[in-house]
């Protein structure tokens, strides 16, 4: 499969008054063409900070980046300069925040909004610009495309407003988007449609997606791989299918016991115990080993190196929850 | 089991803000026309899309809103009709805690200030009492007497709302409204802070309301529930019931669009299509007309009442339970055309 990105050896930290904050510890992350690809785990543990050093719009200070490489479609994006990269980000890679409010203008209408993302990237005249636009809010399921591309955003519903922001992601037909939470502050019948219009738009446009999102069953009903994040480091990866049906890390198990279900037992909710390290405190060993039922005294010295399992999966853990392998049960 | 809530037939409107003052551009009907009974004990759901009205329909129930119209009886008593300090002792009897563990504490206390507040404000303890107090509050919810002096900027999100939860139950409620307690949390936390409510309420003997748009959390937490919609109950009843055999196509819908961490291949459900239209001026025969797949000409104009259709569970739809014996339009039972639906 082609790579749309490559991502080498992320390190970012935070010189703070109480410590250094090691926000991101070393994470690879490799999205192919076509492909939606989920960043999960707490709140934390360094996925914002992570797509976000990708787009390269981390603030510098405060951050403190060092990263061997970040290959974007074949080429080297990491000391591109911040004009290069500017260019880079609106036509070849967009990014969808999780407050459509905060990330749409205003006073501005959407249809303007959209508008300008077409003649600005494409080239396109005024009227050009409005068709695709119309078309574009079509496609995402606003009814009365022409009548509602004149609405201001505050006169949309907060699913109205996030699938608008979809429009103008894909508006310049970019190869990655970068979708940070995009739906947790939505409504499940709307995150469904929203859910929807988006796995929709990525396949159709050919897109690559990367969603970052605590919430796995978002993850299970839209990506083709997953990363699990754990405090700054990568703990676990694999299609999306072979994770939820044997998930190899005892933290991933964990996180998906803790998924409220509809056919659980009443009043009994599976918790992961303890809490996730202080960033600028973390443990020895192995960090999810405090809150690792299986934990053993070599977890508890040395940090388990990412490695591969089974062709296409990757986990970080001396002892792996392998079907007959070497588990701990 | 007896009552301990009831709510008969209320209404809480707000006039529209802007324009003139004096001049009203129309109400938001936020609670409208709501009846139900809350029993001793127990926990007591209430779920729907944002904006539906629930957190209103908590304030209404604890007395922090005054309802347009109807009656909220505590214990049998108004709660409107009692004089300003009969109703604040009541009122400590009712405790609420907050969805935003971020922004509901106040950042410039300390967790002992924040969790002795209410106490502090009732006046009926020495300062000894009341630390004495706190730490046992600490304790119960999972923190520590080393905590006292911190900061609610020194914890995360699950710790705030414990402390949130410590601050609530200081006065020994025997009615706590929960406010989407989890939604601002991650699943590991989650589910220890319901563990938690779970644990206290069986300790302390209170009654929850728990407000969710979790259909998981609603069916795991409560024995009895009402799935509201623009304001109005759809449904309501026993929890196991509705659970299963939804009803009311809005309930079919909400339990649709429950995403699953399964790969059982249900993956392309019904998409419930539109967007929750305003309550400003709501439709004004079933509220959920416009976004129902069932939809029938006579929904537009006909309102649904909220009837028993087996014992304890309630649903307000013209498909259940038929339409009444009044004059009807003609064509009332015909399909509303699919251009229609839809906002
Ligand atoms: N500007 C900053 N200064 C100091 N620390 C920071 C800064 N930005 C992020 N961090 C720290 O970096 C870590 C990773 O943060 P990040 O925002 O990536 O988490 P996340 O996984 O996106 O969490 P969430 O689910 O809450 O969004 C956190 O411990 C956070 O406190
Ligand atoms: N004090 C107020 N003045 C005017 N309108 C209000 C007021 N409080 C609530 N509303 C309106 O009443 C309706 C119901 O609001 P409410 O907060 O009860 O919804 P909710 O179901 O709790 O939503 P959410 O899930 O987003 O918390 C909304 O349209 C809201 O804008
Ligand atoms: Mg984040
Ligand atoms: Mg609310």
């Amino acid at each position: 499969m082609k790579q749309v990105l490559k991502l080498r050896n992320l390190k970012v930290v935070f010189p703070t008054g109480y410590g250094l904050i090691r926000a991101v510890e070393g994470v690879d992350l490799d999205i192919g063409d076509r492909e939606c690809v989920a960043l999960v785990g707490e709140s934390g543990c360094g996925k914002t900070v992570t797509s976000q050093a990708v787009m390269r719009l981390l603030e510098t200070p405060p951050a403190v980046i060092k990263v061997d490489s970040i290959e974007f479609d074949g080429r080297e994006i990491k000391d591109c300069t911040p004009k290069e990269m500017q260019e880079i980000r609106g036509k070849e890679m967009a990014m969808i925040f999780q407050d459509a409010m905060t990330s749409l203008n205003p006073v501005m209408t959407v249809g303007n909004q959209i508008d300008e993302m077409y003649m600005r990237h494409q080239g396109d005249s005024k009227k050009e610009a409005r068709e695709k636009t119309v078309r574009a809010l079509e496609l995402i399921g606003l009814p009365e495309p022409r009548a509602r591309a004149n609405s201001f955003p505050h006169q949309l519903s907060g699913g109205m407003r996030q699938r608008v922001l979809l429009a103008m992601a894909f508006a310049c037909m970019p190869k990655l988007i970068i979708a940070d939470e995009p739906t947790t502050a939505l409504d499940v019948t709307i995150q469904a449609q929203v859910l929807k219009t988006l796995r929709g738009m990525q396949q159709g446009c050919g897109t690559s997606l990367l969603l970052v999102t605590h919430d796995l069953s978002v993850v299970a009903s839209i990506a083709d791989t997953v990363y699990v994040m754990y405090s700054g480091k990568i703990v676990e990866k694999a299609p999306v299918k072979e994770l939820f049906t044997a998930p190899y890390h005892p933290y991933t198990v964990g996180l998906m016991a803790a998924v409220p279900r509809l056919d659980d037992e009443k009043r009994k909710f599976t918790q992961i115990p303890g809490t996730v390290p202080h960033p600028a405190r973390k443990p020895s060993g192995c960090y999810f080993h405090p809150r690792c039922q299986y934990a053993a005294e070599k977890c508890r010295k040395e940090m388990p190196p990412l490695r591969s399992l089974d062709g296409n999966r990757e986990v970080r853990c001396h002892y792996p929850l392998t079907a007959g392998g070497e588990s701990h049960e | 089991m007896s009552e301990i809530l009831e709510l008969k037939n209320v209404s809480v409107h707000f006039p529209v803000k802007g324009g003139l003052p004096f001049f009203s551009r129309g109400m938001i009907q936020a609670v409208s026309d709501v009846s139900l009974t809350i029993k001793h004990g127990e926990t007591f759901g209430v779920v729907g899309e944002s904006g539906c009205g629930k957190t209103t329909l908590a304030n209404a129930m604890i007395g922090m809103v005054k309802p347009t119209a109807g009656q909220v009886l505590f214990k049998g008593v108004d709660l409107n009709g009692l004089p300003r300090d009969e109703f604040k002792k009541m009122r400590r009897q009712m405790q609420m805690i907050f969805q935003d563990p971020y922004s509901s504490l106040n950042p410039r206390f300390n967790v002992y200030q924040i969790v002795s507040e209410p106490m502090f404000i009732r006046g009926e303890d020495s300062e000894e009492e009341m630390k004495a107090r706190v730490v046992e509050l600490l304790e119960l919810v999972g923190l520590s007497a080393e905590d006292l002096y911190r900061h609610p900027s020194d914890f995360s999100g699950g710790q705030r709302q414990r402390i949130g939860i410590a601050r609530a139950i200081s006065l020994n409620p025997s009615f706590l409204v929960c406010d989407e307690p989890v939604s601002a949390l991650d699943v590991s936390i989650h589910a220890q802070i319901l563990n938690l409510l779970v644990e206290l309420q069986e300790r302390l003997n209170l009654t929850y309301v728990f407000i969710s748009h979790n259909l998981a959390d609603v069916k795991k937490m409560c024995d009895r529930m009402a799935v509201m919609y623009l304001g109005k109950i759809m449904e309501s009843g026993d929890s196991d019931k509705i659970f299963r055999q939804p009803l009311h196509p809005y309930t079919q819908a909400l339990l649709a669009a429950v995403l699953d961490t399964s790969f059982d291949e249900r993956r392309d459900q019904i998409v419930l299509q539109g967007d929750i239209p305003s309550p400003i001026n709501p439709p004004a025969g079933c509220r959920f007309w416009q976004r129902c797949p069932k939809a029938m000409e006579g929904c537009k104009t006909v309102p649904p009442e909220l009837i028993e259709v087996e014992e304890d569970h309630f649903a307000a739809c013209h498909l259940v339970n038929g339409f009444p014996d009044v004059e009807l339009p003609a064509g009332c039972d015909e399909p509303v055309d699919k251009e229609d639906v839809q906002v």
